[in-house]
C-alpha cells in the first residue's frame, strides 16, 4: 500500500481554488488564514457558497470575505461608470485585468478582490487622455521630479491617479511592458485586436492578449512576493478560454508574433505544475523552453516567493531570499544596468529619508 | 515542527489568539483580562497574532512588532506597550473580518438584555462615557464595537478592555470601583491605560441584548447638558456614519440600519459633566422602557 502524504495547507488553498473543500475546523482555519496572506480568501469562500460542511464561524468568515470582495468590484463598476463619459473619444479605451474581467462577467471575478482600475490608451492619445482626467477632478499625488521623470520616461503607466474620495486608483497605460525592458513592443496589435464591451465605450483585450498580459505581469513586472493570485488569474484565464475555437493556435501564435513567448512558457509551466491546469502537452512543446538551469532555479525560486509560509511567524529566511532574487531579477528585466542601478541607489536614499522623517501609525481606536 | 503556544482569549463575538515570548506583555494581558481562564487552543479562533520582539541592540530601545498571516501589520512599539499594540492592532483586524455582521463604531453598554448604543467619532468621550456607565451599574458589551446580527437586530458584546487616554485615566480611575490596568506614558495617541470590565460583564459575554435606545455622544469640556431627540432618519443617517461597515454592506448594511432605527429612540446628548450626563441617559433609558 502506498502511503501519500496528507496533503499541505498550501496544496489545500490551491485545490480550494476550482472547488469546496471538506477539512476539519482546525484545518480550515489554518487553510484561510495563508488565503489571506494571498488575497484569496474570498475566491475560497465562492467556492465553498454551498459547501453543506461548513461550521458556523466558518460560513460567518467567508460571508464577511464575499461581502468585501463583492463591495470592491462594485466600486470599481462606480469607478468605470463616472469614467464612461471620459471616455467616449475617437480612440480605443481598453481597460485592463480585473476591470475588464468584470465587464465581460467572466465566473472568475466572483470573490476575486480588484484593488485598482488600469486602462490603456494608444501612446499618443495619453496626455489628452490625462488632461481630460484632470479636468474631470481626477488627481495625481505629488511627485517629485525624479519620480515623474520616471514615470514619463521609462514606465509604462502614468503617475496613478485618485478621484477625491474615492476609494480606488487609476493607472493609465501606454502598453503593457516597461518601455526600457527587452519584452518592449509596439503595443498597436493590442489595440487593433481588442473587443468592443457593448453599452459602454470601453473595449478589452482579446482572450490571447489578456492571457499574455496577465503572464507579463506576473513574471516581469513585480518581485513575486505572494503574488500566487497572479498564477490563479493565469489558470482562471486558461481554464475559461480553452474550449473556444482554436484558441491555444492563436495563443502561441500571438505570443510569437508580441515576442511574449518567454513570460507565455512560465505562465503556462507554473499553472501546470502549482494550478494542475490542463495545458495541452502539444503547445509546451511548440514553446521555446528556457535554459536548463533557468528553469531549475525557476522552479525552486517561483514557488518559495509566491505561495504563503507558515501563517504563525514572520517569512523564513528561504522564503525572503527567494522574494529578493525575484525582486532583483525584475529590476534587471525592467531596464539595463547603467540605467538600473543609478535609479536604486536614488530610490534607496530617498526611501531612508523617508523613513527617518515619518513613521506609520496605529489607526486611531481600530478604526480602519 | 513545533506549533508557537497559543493564549486564546474568548471576548465573546469573537475568540482571539496571540503567541508572544514577552514575559512582561503576558503578565499586563494578566492584568486586564484578570477572569480569563486558561483555554484549550482546539477551536476556531477568528484573528491569530504574534507579539514579537525586536533586536536587543536597537539604539533607541528594544520594540514589539505585531504579526498576522506572516506579515507585520504596524509599525512596532516599544516593548513596554506591546499590550497597545496587540489591542489596537486586533480590533483593526476584527473590523476587517466581521462582515457578516452590521459594525457600528459606538459603546454599547445594557441594562439586563436592553441595550443603549453610544456611536460617535473618536474623540468624542465614547469610551469614557462607556466605562463611567459601566461604574454605574450597567452592563458593559464593548467600548468600541456595536455588533449587530443582521438576522435578529441583536447585539452581540465584545468585552474588552477599554483604551482610556489621557484625562480620562484620571477621571475613570478616580471613580468607585474602577479596575485599571497598567499605564503606558506618551505612545502615540498619549498616555493610555485601560478600564478593565467587570466579572459579571465578562461572565455575560455571550449573552446578546436587544437595542433600546442610541445616544450620540458629544463631550466638549465645559459644555453645558444639552439633549436633542432625533427622528428616524436623521438617526439613521447618522447610525451609517459610525459604522465600519455601512457602506461595503450595502443593501443589507441599509436594510439593517432602518431596521435598528424603527426599534430604538434616538437622542444627540452634548455635556461636559459626567455625572450629568449619567443621569441623564439613565431618565432618558426609564422612559424607553
Amino acid at each position: 500500500m502506498s502511503a501519500t502524504p496528507p496533503p499541505s495547507d498550501v496544496e489545500l488553498l490551491l485545490r480550494g481554488m476550482h472547488g469546496s473543500l471538506t477539512l476539519d475546523e482546525g484545518r480550515w482555519e489554518r487553510v484561510l488564514r495563508i488565503a489571506r496572506a494571498t488575497g484569496l480568501h474570498a475566491r475560497l469562500a465562492a467556492n465553498n457558497a454551498n459547501n453543506p460542511d461548513l461550521s458556523a464561524v466558518l460560513r460567518r468568515h467567508f460571508l464577511s470575505a464575499s461581502r468585501i470582495a463583492a463591495f470592491r468590484s462594485q466600486m470599481v463598476r462606480a469607478e468605470l461608470f463616472q469614467l464612461a463619459p471620459l471616455c467616449a473619444v475617437d480612440h480605443p479605451v481598453i481597460v485592463l485585468k480585473g476591470g475588464a474581467y468584470l465587464l465581460q462577467e467572466r465566473p472568475m471575478t466572483i470573490g476575486r478582490f480588484v484593488s485598482d482600475v488600469d486602462l490603456m490608451v494608444p501612446r499618443d492619445a495619453l496626455r489628452a487622455m490625462e488632461q481630460r482626467l484632470r479636468a474631470a477632478g481626477w488627481q495625481t499625488e505629488e511627485l517629485s521630479a525624479y519620480d515623474e521623470r520616471y514615470y514619463r520616461d521609462w514606465s509604462h503607466e502614468t503617475p496613478p491617479m485618485r478621484y477625491p474620495g474615492h476609494a480606488l486608483e487609476l493607472d493609465l497605460h501606454h502598453a503593457i511592458t516597461p518601455v526600457t525592458g527587452s519584452l518592449a513592443f509596439d503595443p498597436a496589435p493590442l489595440l487593433e485586436r481588442s473587443v468592443a464591451i457593448p453599452g459602454t465605450p470601453f473595449r478589452v483585450l482579446a482572450a490571447e492578449d489578456q492571457l499574455l498580459h496577465a503572464c507579463v505581469h506576473c513574471f516581469h513586472d513585480g518581485d513575486l512576493a505572494l503574488r500566487i493570485r497572479e498564477l490563479v488569474d493565469i489558470d482562471a484565464l486558461l481554464r475559461e478560454s480553452a474550449t473556444d475555437d482554436g484558441f491555444w493556435a492563436t495563443l502561441l501564435a500571438r505570443a510569437e508574433e508580441l515576442g511574449l513567448q518567454r513570460p507565455l512558457w512560465y505562465g503556462l509551466h507554473f499553472a501546470i505544475t502549482l494550478m494542475a491546469c490542463p495545458v495541452p502537452d502539444e503547445v509546451m512543446t511548440a514553446l521555446p523552453r528556457p535554459a536548463g538551469l533557468t528553469i531549475q532555479l525557476m522552479d525552486r525560486l517561483v514557488p518559495l516567493a509566491m505561495l504563503p509560509t507558515d501563517p504563525d511567524g514572520p517569512p523564513p529566511l528561504r522564503a525572503r531570499l527567494a522574494r529578493a532574487a525575484m525582486l532583483a531579477r525584475y529590476h534587471l528585466l525592467r531596464m539595463p544596468l547603467h540605467m538600473l542601478l543609478p535609479h536604486l541607489a536614488r530610490k534607496a536614499t530617498l526611501r531612508l529619508r523617508a523613513r527617518i522623517a515619518e513613521k506609520k501609525e496605529a489607526p486611531d481606536d481600530g478604526a480602519p | 515542527m513545533i506549533r508557537n503556544a497559543y493564549r486564546i482569549l474568548d471576548v465573546g463575538a469573537a475568540r482571539l489568539g496571540v503567541a508572544s515570548p514577552i514575559a512582561g506583555f503576558h503578565a499586563d494581558l494578566d492584568r486586564v483580562y484578570p477572569y480569563h481562564e486558561p483555554t484549550p487552543d482546539d477551536r476556531f479562533a477568528d484573528i491569530r497574532v504574534s507579539v514579537l520582539p525586536g533586536s536587543r541592540l536597537r539604539l533607541r530601545g528594544q520594540q514589539a512588532s505585531f504579526w498576522s498571516e506572516g506579515a507585520r501589520v504596524f509599525e512596532p512599539y516599544p516593548l513596554h506597550s506591546a499590550l497597545p499594540l496587540f489591542e489596537w492592532g486586533s480590533n483593526y483586524l476584527l473590523s476587517q473580518r466581521l462582515n457578516a455582521y452590521l459594525l457600528l463604531h459606538a459603546g454599547v453598554v445594557a441594562r439586563n438584555d436592553r441595550a443603549l448604543i453610544l456611536p460617535a467619532a473618536p474623540g468624542s468621550g465614547k469610551t469614557t462615557l462607556s466605562c463611567a456607565l459601566a461604574l454605574a451599574g450597567w452592563r458593559f458589551l464593548s467600548d468600541e464595537f456595536g455588533i449587530i446580527d443582521m438576522d435578529s437586530g441583536e447585539l452581540l458584546p465584545m468585552v474588552r478592555p477599554a483604551p482610556l487616554k489621557n484625562r480620562s485615566i484620571e477621571i475613570i480611575g478616580r471613580r468607585p470601583g474602577a479596575v485599571l490596568g497598567p499605564l503606558y506614558p506618551r505612545t502615540r495617541k498619549g498616555d493610555v491605560a485601560h478600564f478593565v470590565p467587570d466579572r459579571a460583564s465578562f461572565l455575560d459575554r455571550h449573552r446578546r441584548a436587544q437595542p433600546r435606545l442610541v445616544v450620540f455622544p458629544a463631550f466638549r469640556a465645559g459644555a453645558p447638558l444639552h439633549c436633542t431627540p432625533l427622528d428616524k432618519a436623521a438617526a439613521a443617517m447618522r447610525l451609517g456614519l459610525n459604522s465600519f461597515n455601512y457602506r461595503a454592506l450595502g443593501p443589507a448594511g441599509f436594510a439593517a440600519v432602518v431596521a435598528l432605527t424603527r426599534t430604538v429612540k434616538a437622542y444627540e446628548l452634548s455635556y461636559g459633566d459626567l455625572d450629568e450626563a449619567i443621569a441623564c441617559i439613565d431618565a432618558l433609558f426609564r422612559e424607553t422602557s
